[in-house]
């Protein structure tokens, strides 16, 4: 893993009458340690990876308390988890980043909610939604509202995201339906403390076993005819149940406020940028009392028709602050408001817009706009708009100001990145043989959609690649290349993409970047690293496997040969052989990698045994300052500096300290004839008496010859 | 209501540079002065050196003076309500200015002057940098202060990482309610890494309490090359003004490039544009371009040049001392070398040459056939075969590059000439288009091949008159641009189609 939780994980043993200290995503994973899970399991990916890692990181304390951990495949294989809880009173928990998780798990998730659960299962969402995300932006709502999944959105403050987990645990089971637990990605890093409890072990637990599976009950299967019966237990008795517990349990929060006959109803996550936004505007004060009344929606879904009425029942008009698109909960406001006759008015989309991260500014002005509609009484309401769109016009101001747009700075390739070689050869061989249709795919390896490869014509999901490619190819003069990772080859792509071609008979290229991670979420293990979190490799192989579902064409390439890479997808593309080509570029990631030999170079220093440490450079007296080797490699060791030379005014390439060696710029200037100003430059630490002895004779006689001694320098 | 308001810090940083540790710090540093604080951070991939941002808000009166009371922090920065911002770098620090959050009524900016290239300004074939007074400028201009010095440089200077000089600005700023002690107890931790980051602290704090505004660094200029005092004496008198820096560096390059006698020739064909400049009133400016110009053209890459540049002592030197940092310990540099077919015929005399190449032409050989070498430079035989391409120089006047390149300087220089007659503002675009003539292979063929249609399809024409003067010099500047936008040659084709250019058979 990228990082190690080795520290934080001690506050997972806080108990009762300790401060806990920390991210909101670890306060997620004390909470289920306090509410007795039995099982905890999930698919890694941002903004939830870390819930994962932390608990690898802590399997010692999981033991004590008898919780199993599995890291899942996908997150299909998460959801299915769950499963254990329709039957026994276990309670568990799995995490993925939503959407795309929630999509890749939507058939085990319907499947488990029409039978409904006994003990209570959560799914921690990681919603990648607004700045910083990384996936399509879809409201993951739409799977609570179809399967009758409960959606908790909780406040993002550490005490209520603790309770909401604690309590939702408690209205699964009150109302036997999975609960969601929506977090934003703000939300998941945000900081904070909360009073700690006791962890508690599950009733029944790896510490405590079950003897055996109850008696055979056909009510627990999703099957017919139990499902028609299912659906209708859904609404006619688990959907009041939850509703019930909600009121009960006051999960949601109304904060009363003198402008009595005005409101807004807000989505909990969104609860704090709106009291800031009412704050700066001076209706509210900065400990949350406001003087607009608020209903916070804790739970999302469902809404509780009674609280909903009482809280619009004597206000001339509310706002409802939901973000995304469709407006699920403006929607069931007016339902519920029309259902008994109060003719409140309700605002929402319009004032707000219809998609997009509802940031500070945007928020600003959609309550100003609220104001400015509903005029309540001693409000200057147009003034508090003025201000608002002064603060709005400030980009536009900036940017005339400054005239030119800045460059974009997405995120790239890691410096010595065993994918990026990769890029570099389909770009030399689509010079030779022209442009080829690239199926991208969801990992590190996206980066080569952006600059300066610009590679990639579709992305259909993680492990889509070759399945999206399959129409593509019987409809194009050129095989297409479908790019794979080896976390997507695990995670979908084997079955989905490689199993389907070679039912089919399919054409085209595979490339599969072998580099022993799912990198991309932080380093996670898989199926095929060299180990594992327990340490015992997990022995599954990429080429065996596609040897022996029938691939003939399949070679395996190390990535930083960038010759031989071209050469080998030329040969894929022009091979008169039909049939799936597969290349396996072979490179540990270099993140991983690095970690790894740094610490036994410094070992190997310690102990005085030879050590040699590789840069590369450019020599900027020969760089002419075109920068195609910067086009070609990409690396972000590989940067511009100013000429040296008064005679030249465009800046020259160079190799920053930061260069880990890997060799890629000379190989990409050799395999592109580009220039010869790289060189490759070694020193060797703790050198034997030859290695002494033989450079001591060649600096003589260079020397000798005219040439640098090294007289300066010793 | 209560009148104090969350002090808020936004934090720009690049993925990779331990913002969230710069974060962390902040954090327990607050936490430890009693200070309800909350932090957020949307890492994600942005971890893989995109940009990124930190939000920290802290409430600036003790936790427990609140009678159990909590603050409620916002996560998502505000525009116009931003306390502090702080940048590892410069762009970044512009780009928390363009989104609005920096307000001349309270933002400090405190920020790096050093810059981390993005991917778009370094795949330039040019220039594509961003100007860096620019923002400088905005940050200055949009803020209510701004504490600016390389903090790269520091960092680096102090063997820390960069984000223990930004908390060290920070402390050393004095815009947080946090004691220095409170900040370094954050810090923490003994062995190498605190040690590391406490060096960079300090340097951060002090930088930042002298409010010295470390210039960047000036650009080392080579030492010049030995050469003879008369010939730069010459050059020195013959050439007074604003052109006469570059006319003698000019000469000290040229001398050791090949001669002399080359150098000479150098001077002698800078007088006709001389005087062209002062007939045209150019004030010394075409001169200068021109001069500048000249001197990288006549000392074009070929493999002598190669050579020198890869056995020259202050190369190694270098090498060893500032990137290996040697210590008396071994070390070796090996160079990459894959001469094609025109390389290697650069110095036979062009009788021998052109068969040779017509032959390499027919048989598709050019640009196909190659011979890679990876040469250890610091060993005897690799030093010696550079040694002796290095010698060759002596029979470089008579190789087939040579005549090749003279003969195109010169057309080039008679252009300038002639379009001085007509306006000094044409004859400059024109030695401006040397600029596109560079490098090696590919490269150096594509150059040619841009300057080429240049000449034919706008610069000719202008001579000639059959284009206005005014216009040309407008569209040659923009081809000029172009040209150096993709490598392709897209942007090149049509902003000469669209400036009207003359077809190329003209």
């Amino acid at each position: 893993m990228e990082r190690s939780f080795k520290k934080e994980v001690e506050a997972l043993k806080l108990g009762n009458g300790e401060t806990f200290h920390g991210e909101g995503i670890l306060a997620v994973t004390k909470a289920l340690l306090q509410s007795g899970v039995s099982y905890v399991g999930g698919y890694q990916g941002a903004p939830v990876s870390h819930l994962l890692d932390v608990l690898v990181d802590a399997e010692g304390i999981m033991a004590e308390l008898g919780v199993h951990l599995e890291t899942c495949s996908n997150e299909a294989s998460a959801a299915a988890m769950l499963g254990a809880s329709i039957n026994y009173p276990l309670r568990g928990a799995v995490t993925w980043k939503s959407i795309v998780g929630t999509n890749v798990a939507a058939d085990a998730l319907s499947n488990l909610s029409s039978p409904g659960v006994i003990g209570g299962a959560m799914i921690i969402l990681g919603e990648d939604y607004g700045e910083g995300a990384s996936v399509i932006q879809e409201r993951s709502y739409a799977f609570a509202l179809k399967s009758s999944m409960w959606l908790l959105d909780p406040r993002p403050d550490l005490p209520t995201i603790v309770r909401m987990v604690e309590k939702g645990f408690e209205l699964s089971e009150a109302s036997h339906a999975p609960v969601m637990l929506d977090l934003r990605i703000r939300a998941c890093h945000v900081t904070g403390q909360f009073d700690a409890k006791d962890n508690r072990k599950g009733q029944v637990s790896g510490l405590n076993r079950l003897h055996g599976p109850p008696r055979f009950n056909y009510a627990r299967l999703a099957h017919p005819p139990v499902i028609y019966a299912q659906e209708k237990l859904k609404v006619e008795q688990r959907l009041p149940a939850a509703r019930a517990f909600i009121r009960e349990n006051t999960l949601n929060q109304t904060i009363d406020g003198d402008l009595t006959d005005i409101g807004i109803i807000a989505m909990g996550g969104l609860t704090n940028s709106v009291l800031r936004g009412l704050e700066r505007m001076g209706l509210a004060d900065v400990f949350g009392a406001s003087r607009v009344p608020l209903h916070v929606l804790n739970v999302a879904y469902p809404l509780v028709p009674e609280d909903i009425r009482e809280f619009c029942a004597s206000k001339r008009a509310v706002l409802v602050v939901e973000e995304g698109h469709p407006d699920y909960v403006e929607q069931a406001v007016n339902v519920e408001l029309r259902r008994a006759d109060i003719q409140t008015k309700v605002y929402g989309k319009g004032l707000l817009p219809q998609g997009g991260e509802y940031t500070s500014e945007v928020l600003l002005g959609g309550l100003a706009g609220f104001l400015q509609a509903t005029r309540p009484n001693g409000v200057d309401a147009d003034a508090l708009a003025e201000k608002a769109s002064g603060i709005v016009a400030r980009k536009a101001a900036t940017a005339q100001a400054i005239g030119t747009a800045l460059p974009v700075r997405p995120p790239t390739f890691c410096t010595g990145c065993p994918e990026r070689p990769v890029f570099s050869a389909i770009k030399l061989m689509q010079r030779e043989i022209g442009p080829t249709h690239i199926s991208a795919d969801i990992g590190c390896h996206a980066f080569a959609t952006f600059q300066p490869f610009s590679f990639g014509n579709s992305i259909l999901g993680y492990g889509m690649s070759l399945a999206s490619a399959a129409a593509v190819g019987p409809n194009m003069d050129r095989r297409p290349i479908a790019i794979m990772g080896d976390g997507g080859f695990w995670h979908n792509g084997l079955i989905t993409g490689v199993a389907s071609n070679l039912f089919n008979k399919g054409d085209g290229v595979l490339v599969v970047m072998q580099n022993g991670y799912t990198s991309a979420t932080g380093l996670q293990y898989m199926p095929s690293s060299k180990t594992s979190r327990s340490g015992v490799p997990p022995g599954m192989d990429i080429e065996q496997t596609l040897r022996s579902m029938g691939v003939k064409w399949m070679r395996k390439v190390r990535t930083y040969s960038v010759a031989k890479m071209a050469m080998t997808l030329k040969d894929a593309m022009k091979s008169a052989e039909r049939g799936l080509k597969v290349i396996i570029a072979d490179g540990e990631c270099q993140l991983a990698r690095q970690r790894r030999v740094r610490a036994e170079d410094a070992v190997k220093l310690e102990r005085g045994e030879r050590v040699t440490r590789t840069r590369y450079g450019v020599d900027d007296a020969i760089c002419t300052g075109d920068h195609s080797c910067i086009r070609l490699s990409g690396c972000p060791s590989l940067t511009v500096k100013p000429s040296p030379d008064p005679l030249r005014t465009d800046p020259v390439a160079s190799v920053v300290e930061s260069c880990v060696g890997c060799g890629l710029c000379g190989e990409v200037a050799h395999a592109a004839v580009l220039c010869p100003s790289f060189y490759r430059a070694e020193i060797v630490r703790n050198a034997t008496w030859w290695d002494r002895a033989l450079f001591r004779i060649r600096q003589t006689v260079i020397g000798w010859l005219g040439g640098y001694n090294g007289a300066a320098t010793a | 209501m209560s009148a104090t308001r969350p002090i808020t810090l936004l934090i720009a940083a690049l993925g990779g540079e331990g913002g969230g540790v710069l974060t962390g710090w902040i954090v327990s540093a607050a936490e430890a002065a009693g200070f309800p604080v909350q932090s957020t951070s949307i890492p994600g991939v942005a971890q893989r050196t995109g940009a990124t941002t930190y939000y920290i808000e802290i409430f600036p009166e003790p936790a427990t003076a609140l009678n159990g009371k909590r603050p409620v922090l916002a996560l998502t920065p505000g525009i116009g309500d931003i306390d502090v911002v702080v940048a590892s770098e410069l762009l970044e620090a512009g780009r928390t200015v363009l989104n609005g959050f920096v307000t001349p009524d309270r933002t400090h900016v405190i920020a790096s002057l050093s810059r981390f290239f993005t991917m778009d300004e370094k795949t330039a074939m040019g220039d594509g940098r961003y100007d860096d007074d620019k923002l400088t400028k905005l940050i200055r201009e949009q803020s209510r202060d701004a504490l600016l010095f390389d903090m790269t440089r520091i960092a680096s200077e102090n063997g820390a990482m960069v984000n223990a000089v930004m908390l060290g600005a920070i402390a050393g700023s004095d815009r947080l309610p946090i004691s220095i002690e409170q900040f370094l107890t954050a810090i923490g931790g003994g062995g190498k890494a605190g040690e590391a980051n406490r060096r960079g602290f300090q340097a951060g704090l002090a930088t930042a309490q002298a409010q010295a505004e470390a210039g960047k660094a000036v650009a080392v200029k080579k030492s010049a090359a030995p050469t003879l005092a008369s010939l730069e004496q010459q050059a020195a008198s013959a050439y007074p003004g604003i052109a006469q820096p570059i006319v003698i560096e000019g000469v000290r390059r040229l001398v050791p490039y090949q001669s002399v006698a080359y150098a000479q020739l150098y001077l002698y064909r800078l007088k006709p544009i001389a005087d062209a400049d002062r007939e045209s009133g150019a004030q010394g400016a075409l001169l200068k371009e021109v001069a500048r110009h000249l001197a990288v053209r006549m000392s074009y890459e070929d493999v002598v040049r190669v050579a020198q540049e890869k056995i020259s002592p202050e190369r190694m030197a270098r090498i060893a001392r500032d990137e290996l940092r040697v210590k008396g310990e071994p070390y070796s540099v090996h160079d990459f070398l894959k001469p094609g077919i025109e390389e290697l015929c650069q110095l036979l005399p062009p009788f021998i040459a052109r068969p040779i190449l017509n032959l390499a032409e027919r048989k598709g050989w050019l640009g196909r056939l190659y011979f890679g070498m990876e040469i250890n430079s610091t060993s005897v035989s690799g030093y010696l075969r550079f040694l002796v391409l290095a010698k060759l120089r002596a029979i470089r006047p008579y190789g087939y590059r040579y005549a090749q390149e003279q003969a195109q300087i010169e057309s080039w220089l008679a252009l300038i000439a002639e379009a001085s007659k007509r306006s000094s503002a044409l004859a400059l675009e024109i030695a401006e288009c040397a600029r596109l003539i560079k490098g090696y292979g590919d490269t150096h063929t594509r150059g040619l091949s841009n300057y080429g249609k240049i000449e034919a399809g706008l610069i000719r024409p202008a001579i000639a008159g059959r284009m206005p003067v005014d216009r040309a010099i407008d569209a040659i500047a923009s081809a000029r641009t172009a040209a150096l936008v993709d490598p392709d040659g897209e942007s090149l084709a049509k902003c000469l189609a669209d400036s009207g250019a003359v077809a190329e058979a003209a």
